[in-house]
C-alpha cells in the first residue's frame, strides 16, 4: 500500500487530493507525535500522507494589496527572522515549542491542527486573518474563525489544501501578548492572550482581544470589543467588572493535565484587567 | 608537593559520551534478538477473570506467571511485587504478560490484540482514604525524652500539616534490559544502579544459583534512585523470556511506558503537634509521617526509615515522638528517589519552623538557629553527633553571598527570598553498612591497577572519582588505573550505588587498599588486595528500638532562594539559588559542583513545575509534554560554595554529597514564595493554580 | 518511497516507508547510535541532528520530509574543527554526566553558535531550551558554550 505521496508541485498535490483520501503533512511536529507508537515503529496513520512541506507555492512571505500573505509551509523559525512578520506575532511565535521544533513546524500546520492551545491562533483571530483553500478546480476564501470549528476540527474538505494565509497589514500601535505555560521553556499553553489596540486622543479607536486555550476554539468577543470602541480609555479601569461580565460567558476552559478550569478563568480575568486598565499607559504595554 | 585531591580533572568518560560512541543498552547489537513488550493492567484494582490470547504465529510467545521457574516476586526489601501478575492486579500499568518475537511490528500488534477480562475490586487512591481504611504497610514509632510530660508543661501547643506530591525521575535514558543464554549461564544486561540486587532477584525468579547468572551493567543514562530496585523487575522479565524462548531478548521502555509503570517519589503527608515554652522554644514535637507507597511495599520501609530519622532535620529537640507509616494505595508503586524519603520530612520540618517563626513575629533564621544541633548533641534517635558541626559558618557564608539580610528588608512586592537548612545522613541507614559489609578488590598488574567494585557509573562521575582516589593515593597517572566492567561474574559486591555511599564508603575502602598497595608497590609485580567495610567502633545502633547512630555522619547545607512571581499568572520564577555545603572534602570540585547544581535543579523542579497526580489511579501526566522538568530557560543562577570540614573516616575527609543538594531548594523556595506573597506554604509542588486560589481566598 | 538525501556528506537513496521516523532510519538502518531516543515526542532533544544546518529532532521527521535534505548526525560532525572545539569545551566545563543527552547538546550548541557566534546569556538559554538534561542543572553546559565561543573564535 502506498503510505505517502511526495508531489513535485501544488498542481500535483491538488490532483492527489482530488483522487485519494490522504492526510496533508507539512512539518509533522503535531502529527508525528499524535500517531507515534514507540521505538522502531513508524507512526500509524489511517490514510496515506501527502507531503506538502516542500511545495514552493506554499513557502512565500509577501505583501500584496493590504495583506501580508504567508504560505502555510513557511517554518515558524523562518517567520521569526523575516522582516515582514509583525513583532507582536514574533513574540508569540518565539514562545512556541523549542528552537528545534520551530525549525520543522509550520504556520499552516498550527492552523490546521486546530488545537485550542495553538499559539499562532489568537493573533490570527485578532487580526481577522483569512485563509485560501484550494482544490484542483476552485479556491475559496474563509475567515479563520469560520475555518476552525472545534478542537482538531476544520472546514478543510478532503480535496482541499490550505494554500495561503492572509493577514491585514493594519498596524496596531498597542500590542500585548501573554502566554502562560507550565514552565518558561518549551511548554504547551495553559492560557494565552493577544490584545491589539489603537488609541486616538484618549479614545479607543480599535480594539482586538483574543484568548487561546480557554475554550474549544480561540475566544474573541466582538460584542465586548465593539462596546468599548469609541469609549474614553480613562473609564475602562472603573468599568472593568462590567466588561468582564460581558466577556466571561465565552471563556469556558477545562481541567486537563496542564492546569485547571478555575485557574484558567482567573488568569483570563487578570490578563484582561492588566491589558485594559493599562491601555492608558500605552508605552508600558507596548514594551511588554 | 602533591596536588590537592579537590583539584578538578577531566572526566574519563566524557569523550565517548559526547560523540555517542559509548554504547547504552539500546545501542548494543544482539544476535537475532526477540523484542519483548509488556502487557499491563488497565485497572487500578481488579481480579483477572480471563485472558484471551490470539493465535500466535510461529516464533512468537506470550509469557505469563506460569512460565516463572522460581518464585513469582521481585526480591527487594519487601518482596511483594509479582514479576507477572497472579490473579489480581493492584495498579494501572502492572505487568501481566510478556509478548516476545522477532518483529517489533508483530509483537506490538499481538500485545494490542490480547484481551483481558477483569472483575473490578474496590480501590483506594489517596493517603487519607488509605489511612481511614487502615491499609498500612509499615508502622514505626520512635521516641526520645518524655513527650507526654513535656506536652503537659508546654506553654503553647500548635498543630500543623504539610504535604508533597509525586515526582518522576526522568533519567534521560529510559529503563531497559536484555538477556541471553550462553552455555548454561543467563547473561542479563541493562541500565542499573545495583548489579547484585538484580542478581539476587534473578536467583529467586529463575531458581538458579548465582554462579549461573551474570548481571552486566551497561552505560547508565541517569538513575536518581529510579534504577535502584525497579530494574530487578524487568531483569526478571527478560531473563524469563530468554529462558522460555531460547533467544536473546531485548526490552526497552518507551518514555510513556516508563512514566506509566516505573516507581516515583513517595507522596507524603506530615502532621505536627508541637509544644513551646514561654521563651518560644520548641520543647516537644509529635510528628506523624505518612508516605504513599503505592500498590506494593517494595523498598518503602527503608525509605520511610530515612524519612523518620531525618524528620527533625538539623534541630535538637529534647522530647520527640515520631510515628511513620507507609500506606497502600492502588497506584503505581513509589520507590527510591534521590534523598530517599528525607526531602519530604525535611521540607515539612523546615516549613514548620519557618511558619512558626513568622506567626510569632520572629526572623526565621534566629528561630531556627536557636534550635540547631551542636557537636555532642544527640539526634532524634539519640545518637551522639561526634563530628564538628559547622552549620553556623555555612549559614553566615550563605547570608553573605546572597546578601540575604539586605534583600529581606528591601524586597519588592511579588519578589521574595527564603532560606533553608538541611542535612543528609551519609551512607546506609541504621546498621545497613554493617549488614552488607561492602567488599572491594584492588589488583596490580605491573604498572597498571584495576578497581573491582559493584558501585556503578550512572552519570554522577563514580568511575572518574574512584580512579582518582586510587591514582592519587598511588601517585600514578589516572590512565594506569581502570575500573572493571560491572559484571557480577568479575566483581565483588561493594554494595549498591545508593545512599550517597559510593565515595565515602567504597572510596574509603579503595583508599585503604591503595595505601596498602603503595607500601608493597616496589616489591610485588602482581598484587591483589581486598577490603571489607567495618563500621567505626563508636557507632551504635539498635534496629528494634531505633536508637543510636542512624548514620555514621552527616553532610550539611544552607540554601537561599530568590523568586519572582508573575502577578498575573502567579508563575514562579526562581531567580537565584545560593548554596553552601559541608560535604567534608571535595574529591573533585567540578564533579562535586555538577552533583550540586543538578540536585538543586531537580529539587527546584519537585518544588515547582513538576506536577504529577493520579486521577482514580490513572496518571494524568503521562508524557514529557505534560510532565515538565526544568529546561535551560527555567533554571536560576546558581552560586555554589563549600566549606571544608574533613571527616576522619572518609577518603581524604569526604562525606556524602549526591543526595544532599536535592533537599535544600524546596523549603528555601517555599519560604521565598511565602515571603513574596505573604501566605504560608505547606504543600509541594507550589503551583500557580494553588497560589492564585490562596490569594483569591484571601481577598 | 525512494528518497534521495545527503547523510553526513554522502549522497544516499533511501528505500523506506514514508512514515518511518528519521530517528529509526539513523539508528537501525545506518547504526548511527549517537542519535538517542529519550522521549519520541520532540521534548528531550536527545535525537537532535542538523537538517540543512539547523537543529531538528529526528523523532519528529518522517522519511517523506527528507527528500533533498542534508542531514548531519554527531558522527558526521565529530571530526570537524567546530566539533573538536565543542568537544574540548564540554569536557573542560564538566558538562558531561550521564551522557545520554550530550550528543543532542552538541548539535544544539553547533546550531546556536551558528546563529549567534557571540551569544548573549538569553541566546544561550533559549538556544538550548529544546534539550533536556536531568544531571547537570545546565550551568556547566552554558559554560561550555562560552568556552567554545572563546576557543573557536572565528570558526562560527
Amino acid at each position: 500500500m502506498v503510505n505517502g505521496y511526495h508531489p513535485k508541485d501544488l498542481i500535483e498535490a491538488l490532483k492527489i487530493r482530488a483522487e485519494v483520501s490522504c492526510i496533508p503533512l507539512a512539518g509533522g511536529t503535531d502529527l508525528m507525535v499524535q500517531n507515534a507508537r514507540g521505538t522502531g515503529l513508524s507512526p500509524n496513520f489511517d490514510k496515506p500522507l501527502l507531503f506538502v512541506g516542500h511545495l514552493p507555492e506554499l513557502r512565500h512571505i509577501e505583501k500584496k494589496e493590504g495583506f501580508l500573505h504567508i504560505g502555510p509551509s513557511v517554518l515558524l523559525s523562518e517567520m521569526l527572522s523575516h522582516p515582514f512578520i509583525p513583532e507582536t506575532f514574533k513574540k508569540a511565535i518565539s514562545q512556541m515549542a523549542s528552537p528545534p521544533t520551530r525549525n520543522l513546524a509550520t504556520l499552516g500546520g498550527n492552523i490546521c491542527n486546530a488545537s485550542p492551545a495553538g499559539d499562532t491562533l489568537p493573533f490570527l483571530y485578532a487580526m481577522d486573518a483569512e485563509l485560501i483553500l484550494e482544490n484542483h478546480a476552485f479556491d475559496r476564501r474563509i475567515p479563520i474563525e469560520e475555518f476552525i470549528c472545534g478542537p482538531k476540527q476544520t472546514e478543510l474538505k478532503s480535496d482541499e489544501l490550505l494554500t495561503d494565509i492572509l493577514i491585514p497589514t493594519t498596524l496596531f500601535p498597542v500590542s500585548y501578548y501573554k502566554k502562560v505555560g507550565q514552565r518558561r521553556g518549551m511548554s504547551l499553553t495553559k492560557v494565552s492572550f493577544h490584545g491589539l489596540a489603537e488609541i486616538v486622543d484618549g479614545y479607543v479607536e480599535d480594539l482586538r482581544m483574543a484568548f487561546g486555550s480557554v475554550a474549544p476554539t480561540v475566544v474573541r468577543s466582538r460584542d465586548c470589543e465593539n462596546s468599548l470602541i469609541g469609549e474614553p480609555v480613562s473609564t475602562l479601569k472603573s468599568r472593568f467588572n462590567e466588561i468582564w461580565e460581558l466577556y466571561e460567558p465565552s471563556i469556558q476552559p477545562i481541567d486537563d493535565a496542564r492546569s485547571t478550569a478555575t485557574y484558567r478563568k482567573n488568569v483570563c480575568y487578570n490578563i484582561l484587567k492588566d491589558f485594559l486598565t493599562h491601555l492608558e499607559n500605552i508605552k508600558e504595554i507596548y514594551n511588554e | 608537593m602533591k596536588m590537592s585531591i579537590s583539584k578538578s580533572i577531566n572526566r574519563t568518560d566524557a569523550k565517548g559520551k559526547i560523540w555517542g560512541e559509548t554504547p547504552y543498552l539500546g545501542d548494543i547489537a544482539f544476535d537475532n534478538p526477540l523484542y519483548v513488550k509488556t502487557v499491563r493492567s488497565n485497572q487500578s484494582h481488579a481480579r483477572i477473570s480471563a485472558i484471551h490470547i490470539p493465535t500466535l504465529p510461529e516464533g512468537y510467545w506470550v509469557i505469563d506467571k506460569s512460565h516463572i521457574p522460581g518464585k513469582n516476586y521481585m526480591k527487594t526489601v519487601v518482596s511483594d511485587h509479582p514479576i507477572l501478575a497472579e490473579d489480581e492486579v493492584l495498579y494501572i500499568g502492572q505487568p501481566i504478560l510478556l509478548v516476545a518475537g522477532p518483529d517489533r511490528e508483530k509483537v506490538y500488534g499481538l500485545s494490542k490484540e490480547i484481551r483481558i477480562d477483569y472483575e473490578p475490586l474496590p480501590a483506594v487512591y489517596t493517603l487519607e482514604e488509605s489511612e481511614k481504611q487502615g491499609m498500612v504497610f509499615t508502622d514505626y514509632t520512635l521516641s526520645k525524652g518524655n513527650p507526654v510530660e513535656a506536652f503537659s508543661q508546654a506553654e503553647k501547643i500548635l498543630q500543623d500539616e504539610y504535604s508533597t506530591g509525586l515526582q518522576e525521575h526522568v533519567y534521560l535514558e529510559p529503563q531497559g534490559m536484555a538477556a541471553e543464554f550462553k552455555e548454561d549461564t543467563v547473561f542479563v544486561y541493562g541500565s542499573m544502579q545495583c548489579p547484585f540486587y538484580v542478581e539476587e532477584a534473578l536467583t529467586e525468579a529463575l531458581n538458579m544459583p548465582a554462579d549461573k547468572i551474570r548481571v552486566i551493567q551497561t552505560t547508565t543514562g541517569g538513575a536518581f534512585g529510579g534504577k535502584e530496585e525497579f530494574p530487578s523487575l524487568i531483569a526478571c522479565h527478560v531473563a524469563i523470556a530468554t529462558c522460555v524462548t531460547g533467544h536473546p531478548v531485548i526490552l526497552i521502555y518507551d518514555r510513556d511506558e516508563d512514566i506509566l509503570s516505573t516507581t516515583k517519589r513517595h507522596p507524603s503527608l506530615v502532621r505536627y503537634k508541637v509544644g513551646l515554652d514561654k521563651n518560644n522554644t520548641l520543647t516537644v514535637l509529635d510528628i506523624d509521617i505518612l508516605y504513599n507507597a503505592g500498590a506494593y511495599a517494595g523498598i518503602s520501609p527503608v525509605v520511610l526509615q530515612r524519612g523518620i530519622f531525618s524528620s527533625t532535620n538539623v534541630y535538637n529537640f529534647q522530647h520527640i515522638r515520631v510515628r511513620g507509616r507507609n500506606f497502600r494505595t492502588h497506584t503505581v508503586p513509589s520507590g527510591a528517589f534521590r534523598g530517599f524519603g528525607a526531602p519530604q520530612s525535611i521540607f515539612a520540618m523546615e516549613m514548620l519552623m519557618h511558619n512558626i517563626a513568622i506567626s510569632l513575629g520572629l526572623e526565621p533564621i534566629d528561630f531556627k538557629m536557636k534550635h540547631c544541633l551542636k557537636q555532642g548533641d544527640t539526634s532524634c534517635t539519640g545518637g551522639k553527633i561526634h563530628d564538628k558541626i559547622i552549620l553556623p559558618e555555612l549559614l553566615e557564608r550563605a547570608l553573605t553571598l546572597s546578601e540575604y539580610r539586605k534583600k529581606i528588608q528591601t524586597h519588592k512586592p511579588f519578589t521574595g527570598i527564603g532560606l533553608s537548612l538541611f542535612l543528609h545522613g551519609c551512607g546506609f541507614t541504621g546498621n545497613g553498612e554493617q549488614t552488607i559489609r561492602g567488599k572491594i578488590i584492588l589488583q596490580k598488574k605491573g604498572k597498571d591497577v584495576l578497581i573491582k567494585v559493584s558501585s556503578v557509573e550512572m552519570g554522577q562521575g563514580a568511575d572518574t572519582i574512584l580512579r582518582k582516589i586510587v591514582a592519587h593515593t598511588l601517585e600514578l597517572p589516572i590512565h594506569h588505573v581502570q575500573c572493571e566492567v560491572r559484571d557480577t561474574g568479575l566483581i565483588p559486591d561493594s554494595g549498591p550505588t545508593v545512599a550517597s555511599r559510593t565515595v565515602m564508603i567504597v572510596g574509603g575502602l579503595l583508599q585503604k587498599a591503595a595505601e596498602e598497595m603503595k607500601s608493597r608497590w616496589d616489591t610485588e609485580e602482581n598484587l591483589e588486595i581486598s577490603k571489607v567495610y567495618h563500621h567505626p567502633d563508636f557507632l551504635v545502633w539498635d534496629n528494634d528500638t531505633f536508637t543510636g547512630n542512624a548514620y555514621p555522619t552527616y553532610s550539611w547545607g544552607v540554601n537561599v532562594a530568590e523568586v519572582a512571581i508573575d502577578p498575573i499568572s502567579y508563575a514562579i520564577q526562581v531567580k537565584k539559588i545560593t548554596a553552601v555545603y559541608d560535604v567534608g572534602r571535595a574529591i573533585d570540585e567540578r564533579t562535586l559542583r555538577g552533583q550540586m547544581e543538578g540536585g538543586i535543579v531537580q529539587g527546584m523542579g519537585w518544588a515547582t513545575i513538576e506536577v504529577m497526580h493520579a486521577d482514580e489511579g490513572t496518571l494524568v501526566q503521562r508524557t514529557l509534554t505534560d510532565y515538565k522538568i526544568p529546561t535551560s530557560t527555567d533554571i536560576p543562577d546558581i552560586v555554589c560554595d563549600f566549606i571544608e570540614n574533613p571527616y576522619e573516616f572518609g577518603p581524604f575527609g569526604a562525606k556524602c554529597a549526591g543526595e544532599l543538594p536535592f533537599t535544600g531548594p524546596a523549603p528555601a523556595i517555599a519560604a521565598a514564595v511565602s515571603n513574596a506573597l505573604g501566605i504560608p506554604i505547606k504543600e509541594l509542588p507550589i503551583t500557580p493554580e494553588k497560589l492564585l486560589e490562596m490569594k483569591n481566598d484571601e481577598d | 518511497m525512494k528518497i534521495e538525501c545527503t547523510l553526513n556528506g554522502q549522497r544516499k537513496t533511501l528505500d523506506v516507508s514514508s512514515t518511518r521516523r528519521l530517528l529509526d532510519i539513523l539508528r537501525e538502518d545506518f547504526h548511527l547510535t549517537a542519535v538517542k531516543e529519550g522521549c519520541g515526542e520532540g521534548e528531550c532533544g536527545a535525537c537532535m541532528v542538523l537538517m540543512d544546518g539547523k537543529a531538528v529532532n529526528a523523532c519528529l521527521i518522517p522519511a517523506g520530509n527528507l527528500m533533498g535534505k542534508e542531514i548531519v548526525t554527531p558522527e558526521g560532525f565529530k571530526e570537524s574543527p567546530r566539533g573538536k572545539i565543542i568537544e574540548e569545551a564540554l569536557i573542560e566545563a564538566g558538562a558531561v554526566q550521564c551522557g545520554f543527552c550530550t550528543p543532542g547538546f552538541v548539535m544544539a550548541i553547533e546550531s546556536l553558535l551558528n546563529e549567534h557566534p557571540h551569544p548573549t546569556e538569553e541566546n544561550i538559554r533559549e538556544g538550548l531550551s529544546g534539550n533536556l538534561c536531568r544531571c547537570t542543572g545546565y550551568q556547566m553546559i552554558f559554560k561550555s558554550v562560552r568556552l567554545a565561543e572563546e576557543k573557536g573564535a572565528g570558526l562560527w
